[in-house]
């Protein structure tokens, strides 16, 4: 849900990175964290596990500049992964503008996938909105792992609309910022359509 | 359906500040947040010393949807005020027309009594105005006045979309 203040002229749009527990949503955020200039962003936050699982969400605050006059800042929130957290996950959804999801491209970590790809299209569907229409990104990620899938095949069974796909090694920080430029641009584009 | 926008012109705005900081003056409160339910801030009044607003609206969005997941579970509709006392400054955190929240920060000088009496007298006001700008929002869509000239244009093109993230820097 874009809230666009016209008198401190602003715009904000929240993106919410899904995908299976460690995939590298939260790596995601990190590496843009790590790669923002202090005066763009804002505090990191992360609610996690003792042993640095996601438990409820990261966050992460970034103003992305200028356009046509308005400041445009984008908050960017993670879910946490793991398959017994899915309340928490059903309210990260809320008001979302956009949404990337993270896939891990182990072979083995295939139907875990499926299954996150399965609960965000239901928990889309729970607050109204509807993946085949909402803005939304594909990162395959982890391409440097030996048993990564063939990006050809991975595509084939995680796309649900021809969506733009990433191509991603998170922890290099590799495919991160084109991801978000992707999902920020149909999110700007859907906006301007309603004006 | 998805959820409309949220567009906040400046009559609606200027309302919302004044009666923020009516409540914020009455109770000498640190900070009056009122934030919307997706976790964005609306607007503010307060010195809100060395408080993080951006990082704070985003908590307490979250501790509100957790909440209200909660209410469910135990077969209530809601729960529909949550207060955190602290043993210097407190957070009290109030449903506003089923679409935002009031935050109140405020310390130990202030009666959680006239906190929850001065919030009941400004959520009664917050909701006027809101029952106000969605009617306009509804009736006139975006043409609602923001005054000749001073609304700034959504038809931005590809070119001014590139034109973000120039200030990234990408480690080599």
């Amino acid at each position: 849900m874009t809230f666009i203040n016209y008198v401190a002229r602003e715009i904000n749009c929240k993106i919410v990175y899904y995908g299976p527990g460690l995939g590298g949503k939260t790596t995601n955020l990190q590496y843009l964290y790590d790669i923002t200039n202090a005066e763009n962003k804002g505090k990191l936050i992360s609610l996690a596990t003792e042993t640095d699982r996601t438990l409820f969400f990261d966050f992460l605050p970034i103003d992305l500049g200028q356009i046509r006059g308005l400041r445009t800042r984008f908050h960017l929130y993670t879910v946490p992964g793991q398959v017994f957290y899915d309340a928490s996950r059903k309210l990260i959804l809320r008001g979302v503008d956009g949404v990337v999801f993270v896939a891990d491209s182990q072979e083995e970590r295939l139907d875990a996938n499926l299954e996150s790809l399965a609960n965000l299209d239901q928990n889309l569907k729970e607050h109204g909105f509807d993946l085949g229409k909402v803005p939304y990104v594909l990162q395959l990620n982890k391409r440097d792992l030996p048993n990564a899938m063939p990006v050809a095949q991975l595509s084939r069974l995680l796309l649900t609309r021809g969506e733009p796909v990433f191509e991603a090694v998170a922890i290099k920080g590799e495919g991160i910022l084109e991801t978000l430029k992707a999902v920020a641009r149909q999110v700007l584009v859907e906006l301007r359509k309603s004006a | 359906m998805s959820p409309s926008n949220i567009v906040l012109y400046e009559a609606e705005y200027l309302r919302l500040k004044s009666i923020l900081a009516m409540t914020q003056r009455d109770l000498r409160a640190e900070l009056v947040l009122l934030i919307d339910r997706s976790g964005q801030q609306i607007a503010f009044e307060g010195p809100a010393r060395g408080i993080d607003l951006t990082a704070l609206a985003s908590l307490a969005a979250a501790n509100i949807a957790a909440t209200d997941g909660l209410a469910r579970l135990v077969g209530e509709p809601e729960f529909s005020i949550l207060f955190h006392q602290g043993k210097r400054r407190s957070i009290h955190i109030s449903d506003v027309a089923k679409r935002c929240s009031l935050v109140v920060v405020f310390d130990d000088s202030i009666s959680l009594g006239m906190v929850r009496l001065r919030v009941k007298r400004a959520t009664s006001y917050l909701e006027e105005v809101f029952r106000g700008f969605i009617r306009k929002t509804e009736v006139g869509g975006s043409s609602s006045k923001a005054g000749p000239g001073s609304k700034p244009s959504l038809y931005f093109t590809d070119e001014d979309i590139d034109k973000l993230f120039s200030f990234f820097k990408p480690k080599s």
